[in-house]
């Protein structure tokens, strides 16, 4: 079935999960960079709030990928003729994705809770699982911003490496990510 | 905030009223909640953020004779505090600002009123997220249009003033939200002695 992952492929599932948040995460992250830096006004305070509606719908959709993976696991790394370091780094770097890709919203999510304004995820206000306390509000918002300085690290990192691989190995990894 | 059923100009003024006879000595007045309001306002980058905060309890004893034998005392109910936009309502009473939470009440106890040409001036001590500072409003007292003069049962009284909010170390948001909080107190009130 060519929804599901095989041995040595990706199925259309994981394919559309990378895509849809690799574009997410790094529209995010420049979406969130320029937010640090504007000055807020009546007419651009909603940008706020779409900020948390597609961070906590990226959180979900990490959620969900790392279910799917147990459901239908990805085919193992192409590392033939690849030094042994790389093959560390790659693994490395997609460990730190996947923890950078639920603690990034995560901290966000409790950091903005924290404040006491409600959280929405396009218009919807969810429950607020954390405190609403200044140490909280400024323990997440710092972690947000930390995380998300090496999430941008390691999403360099990990394209970078993708690239390597079309360029110079030409060994099928980012092809087979694009295309069963 | 409910429209004022009073027309402010041709109300009484309260020199006027300390010109009346001495007999009327001083009075106690309670506070009519629903025609009552504090309403605040703070700049917000280019715009300004507006809003109201509910008169919890007021203790108010005016002397028409003597101004500075008078009195005020009001506290403020921080969590029914309501801003122009939801969200700025629930940022102002969270940790960053009020602190409603912790803090639920603002309070103000007069300790010096003197008159002031057509206004009297109001010193006393304002609690904010549980510090104090000395805090000076301006008041103007009104009478009810068509009201007779010695009539003195039911009046408003304006109270303007300003607050640096970071005096009180409610600093949240100081690169969004300005720092100096505007005050209008409408207190509607009536005699009770």
């Amino acid at each position: 079935m060519r929804w599901r992952n095989g041995p040595d492929r990706f199925g259309l599932i994981t394919r559309m999960l990378h895509w849809a948040m690799g574009l997410g995460i790094i529209g995010m992250l420049g979406f969130g960079t320029v937010l640090s830096r504007m000055q807020p006004s009546l007419g651009n305070i909603w940008l706020y709030g779409l900020h948390k509606s597609v961070g906590l719908c990226l959180l979900a959709l990490v959620l969900a990928r790392l279910a799917w993976h147990r459901i239908s696991p990805p085919p193992a790394s192409l590392t033939e003729g690849i030094a042994p370091w790389q093959v560390a780094a790659g693994r490395w770097a997609h460990r730190l994705l996947y923890a950078l890709m639920l603690a990034v919203p995560l901290a966000g999510w409790i950091g903005s809770a924290a404040t006491g304004i409600d959280v929405q995820v396009f218009g919807l206000t969810l429950p607020n699982p954390f405190p609403v306390s200044e140490a909280w509000d400024k323990g997440g918002f710092l972690a947000h911003a930390v995380l998300t300085k090496l999430l941008m690290a390691v999403v360099a990192l990990h394209v970078a490496g993708a690239l390597h691989r079309a360029l110079w190995h030409r060994d099928g990894t980012l092809r087979r990510m694009l295309r069963a | 905030m409910r429209r004022l059923a009073f027309r402010p100009l041709l109300g009484l003024w309260l020199i006027v009223a300390a010109a009346l006879p001495a007999t009327a000595a001083t009075r106690s007045y309670a506070l009519e909640a629903a025609g009552s309001s504090v309403a605040f306002s703070v700049a917000f980058g280019a715009d300004t953020i507006t809003g109201t905060m509910p008169v919890l309890r007021s203790d108010l004893k005016i002397d028409f004779a003597n101004v500075a034998a008078s009195r005020v005392a009001v506290d403020l109910d921080v969590t029914g505090a309501q801003a122009s936009f939801p969200f700025a309502s629930q940022a102002m009473k969270g940790p960053r600002v009020l602190d409603a939470a912790e803090f639920p009440q603002i309070s103000f106890t007069s300790t010096a009123i003197t008159r002031d040409g057509d206004t009297a001036r109001i010193e006393g001590n304002l609690t904010v997220r549980g510090v104090t500072r000395p805090t000076v409003l301006t008041a103007r007292l009104y009478r009810p249009a068509g009201s007779s003069p010695q009539d003195l049962d039911q009046l408003t009284v304006i109270l303007d003033g300003a607050l640096a909010r970071s005096d009180f170390g409610a600093t949240g948001w100081s690169d969004m939200v300005g720092d100096t909080v505007h005050l209008t107190i409408t207190a509607q009130i009536r005699a009770t002695t």
